[in-house]
């Protein structure tokens, strides 16, 4: 079976790599440890080395891509194997599923991530073009007769082939499943069949639920000060046809309370918990289909102007379905808003491996204690969700006291 | 139970029968006076006379075509070809004539014929000699297709053969004429269409027949070393073939390999491999992989003809494969 190399993890905190120059060319043979590329981390250019001998059989990125870790960067064929027809029977397949629309980060992106310049094999959900998974037929006829969708299953054999063998792994991993919750849409209803967006959807929210202890904190900033501020700002902007946003001022306080409190903008791996260098802000998108969570990278350091032109850009490349992997990549931590709809609050489940997640509310007048009185004023509810593993409840408290100061204060933002 | 060679086993099998039944006899190359190109028909000659054991000239369609007509009225024709190389000079008669006589008179006509002789890669015989011919056989209807892997299956399909009401064509591997077993003695019968387990395994099917099924069962003691039990099943009769046996092993194992000598492209593990897809596909953890002779012509020289051959490396690399091991 040909081996497929992914951008493997050269430094603790990097995300992506891009390809600075290869180091091979289609046909060469490749010894263990010969270079394969000179990689520019977010840390330093690094070389890339072969963790196997093998003959080059297809080279996917060209010098200068920045590649997520755990896509597949090239193909190399085994001994025995003919580098030509591997490159052929390869060339659409591409771990990670390169080239989809992934919500939040592809599972085979989010597996590999967790190990060091992983040359997959087995791969962990290996897509045919089209979103085919590829299963021999007792495989399919087992996870059909016991309610396993079999693009959950990884599998061992050839290109990522479910086999029976990954299925009965799959179900004995799991407790016994309950019975199937599906039913013949009633009448003038649809059965909708998953996309492979849903799929996605589906399997990361599941596995977040699964995986993190949740603990949920919820802050009601009140926020006049920054609804003033805001108008005042967007007559300034009204001839650059700039309107900011609320959730603009969101984004911003929170890159600005997470320099502050790293241990919010971290991830959990098993054997750690990785702080991260950049502050890249994951900004949730609905769209028809489901959601997509493109990033504003280094969120920290833009103005108020600049979040609302990228995050616009953003948003408009995820409804065209032109997001780049780099808007798609690389998120430490992510905003839900739903106050445009004018709900009050709401929880969020956590984009793993980020350990936390701020569901944003409608900004709405309520009624204050102020002093000894009552007084109209607008209140927002944030709703932090963080998982437990990393972050503990004080943790969270903490950053939010920061949050919500710089909300209701937003000259501290300044500082 | 004595101990024969294969050749030994089909000589007491066409004595016992030309005792029994009077109307048996045989015909062929230099199956009388010479006792037999292989020594098949060694002292037949002596003991039923040339009525009985018949030398004919070097024409197989002839002779194919005379035994038909025997056969159309009463006889039980033993034709015996040298080798079934040389049966495609009487293939017309084989095919269009013995095959669908019954057919084609309604009924009114049985063509109760053996035609037997050696066949196969059997060391240094070249391209034109080296034919094997099952699948073209076994794709005609109103043929059977018989091929004994052992002297005791050689016996009992030969007089069953020779029992037939129908045309039977009977392959005996040439490098299996000196094999040495036990044979049962006395009437021993093995039902036409019934395929033997070799040996029992739950982890892969392997099909074979005649010359491989030695290699076959090499291969498996050789799996099981590595703790992967092979089940192993002798077709014998190649048409009509015995779907039951190879399903049963195969939903039980989830996988099949063939091992066949002939060529890979319309071979008989094609067929086979067709009929089990159409009635267990579902039961399938792994594609059905073929083991059969390389598809070339069979080189005269002897090192090569071996690396055309179905071998253990190539049988076991095949389970390996679908074993996903």
């Amino acid at each position: 079976m040909p081996i497929e190399v992914t951008m493997p993890k050269l430094s603790p905190t990097m995300e992506t790599g891009v390809i600075a120059q290869w180091l091979v060319k289609v046909g060469d043979t490749v010894k263990e440890g010969d270079p394969l590329a000179d990689i520019e981390t977010d840390k330093a250019t690094m070389q890339m080395k072969s963790y196997d001998d093998g003959v080059i059989a297809l080279l996917d990125r060209a010098a200068g891509d920045e590649v997520a870790l755990g896509q597949r960067v090239l193909v190399l064929a085994k001994k025995g194997e003919d580098p030509k027809a591997v490159a052929q029977s390869m060339a659409g397949a591409k771990a990670g599923g390169a080239g989809e629309k992934p919500a939040a980060k592809s599972a085979a992106a989010a597996t590999s991530s967790n190990g060091n310049g992983k040359q997959a094999e087995p791969v962990a959900v290996e897509v045919a073009p089209g979103g085919r998974v590829k299963s021999t037929p007792l495989a399919r006829k087992i996870a059909a007769a016991s309610s396993v969708d079999v693009s959950r299953v990884t599998g061992s054999g050839p290109g990522g082939r479910v086999i029976r063998a990954d299925v009965e792994a799959y179900l004995k991993a799991k407790p016994a499943a309950a019975p199937p919750l599906s039913r013949p849409a009633a009448r003038g209803g649809e059965r909708i069949p998953h996309t492979r967006m849903r799929k996605t959807i589906a399997q990361r929210m599941l596995a977040a639920k699964q995986a993190a202890p949740e603990i949920h904190v919820m802050i009601e900033p009140r926020v006049d000060r920054l609804v003033a501020a805001r108008e005042e700002l967007n007559r300034g902007l009204a001839r650059e046809n700039i309107k900011l946003s609320l959730g603009d001022f969101v984004t911003k306080a929170v890159a600005m309370a997470l320099r502050a409190h790293p241990a919010l903008n971290a991830s959990y791996e098993p054997d750690a918990i990785v702080r991260h260098g950049d502050i890249n802000i994951g900004i949730a998108v609905a769209l028809d289909e489901g959601l997509i969570v493109p990033v504003l990278q280094n969120a920290d350091q833009l103005g108020l102007r600049e979040i609302r032109v990228q995050s616009e850009a953003i948003a408009k490349a995820a409804r065209a379905g032109s997001l780049t992997s780099e808007q798609l990549t690389g998120g430490t931590f992510t905003i839900s808003n739903l106050g445009m709809f004018g709900t009050r609050q709401f929880d969020a489940i956590l984009n793993l491996p980020e350990v936390a997640i701020l569901a944003v509310g409608a900004a709405e007048r309520r009624p204050v204690v102020e002093g000894n009185q009552i007084v109209p004023g607008t209140v927002m509810t944030l709703n932090l969700t963080a998982d437990h593993r990393a972050v503990d409840g004080a943790t969270a408290a903490l950053f939010l006291r920061t949050l919500k100061g710089m909300l209701e204060e937003p000259a501290a933002m300044l500082l | 139970m004595a101990v024969l060679t294969f050749r030994e086993a089909l000589n007491q099998a066409m004595q016992e029968e030309m005792e029994r039944d009077q109307n048996v006899f045989l015909m062929g190359e230099e199956v009388a006076e010479y006792d037999g190109a292989y020594k098949v028909s060694q002292g037949l000659l002596k003991k039923f006379g040339p009525r009985r054991i018949i030398d004919t000239p070097i024409s197989e369609g002839g002779f194919a075509g005379i035994g038909i007509g025997a056969a159309m009225v009463g006889l039980r024709p033993i034709v015996e070809f040298m080798t079934f190389s040389f049966s495609l000079v009487a293939i017309d008669q084989i095919v269009n004539n013995a095959a669908n006589m019954r057919y084609m008179s309604g009924g009114q006509f049985s063509v109760p014929i053996v035609f037997r002789g050696s066949s196969g890669m059997a060391g240094c015989l070249a391209a034109t000699h080296s034919h094997r011919l099952e699948a073209w056989y076994a794709q005609i209807p109103g043929l059977t297709v018989v091929m004994p892997s052992t002297p005791a299956n050689a016996k009992g399909l030969l007089k069953s053969a020779i029992r037939s009401d129908d045309p039977v064509v009977f392959i005996e591997h040439e490098v299996l004429y000196h094999e040495r077993a036990e044979v049962p003695d006395g009437d021993h019968l093995i039902p036409i269409g019934k395929a033997e387990i070799k040996r029992e395994g739950g982890d892969v099917t392997l099909i074979t027949y005649s010359r491989s099924l030695k290699a076959t069962l090499a291969a498996a003691e050789t799996l099981a070393l590595d703790g992967v039990q092979a089940e192993v099943i002798d077709l014998r009769t190649i048409r009509p073939l015995d779907l039951e046996t190879l399903l049963t092993s195969v939903v039980k194992t989830h996988r099949a390999v063939i091992v066949e000598e002939d060529w890979p492209y319309c071979g008989l593990g094609a067929g086979i491999s067709d009929r089990i897809t159409q009635r267990v596909f579902d039961e399938l953890d792994a594609p059905i992989r073929r083991v059969a002779s390389k598809d070339a012509p069979i080189p005269y020289n002897k090192a090569m003809e071996q690396s055309m051959l179905p071998s253990v490396e190539r049988i076991t690399a095949a389970v390996r494969d679908v074993m996903y091991r």
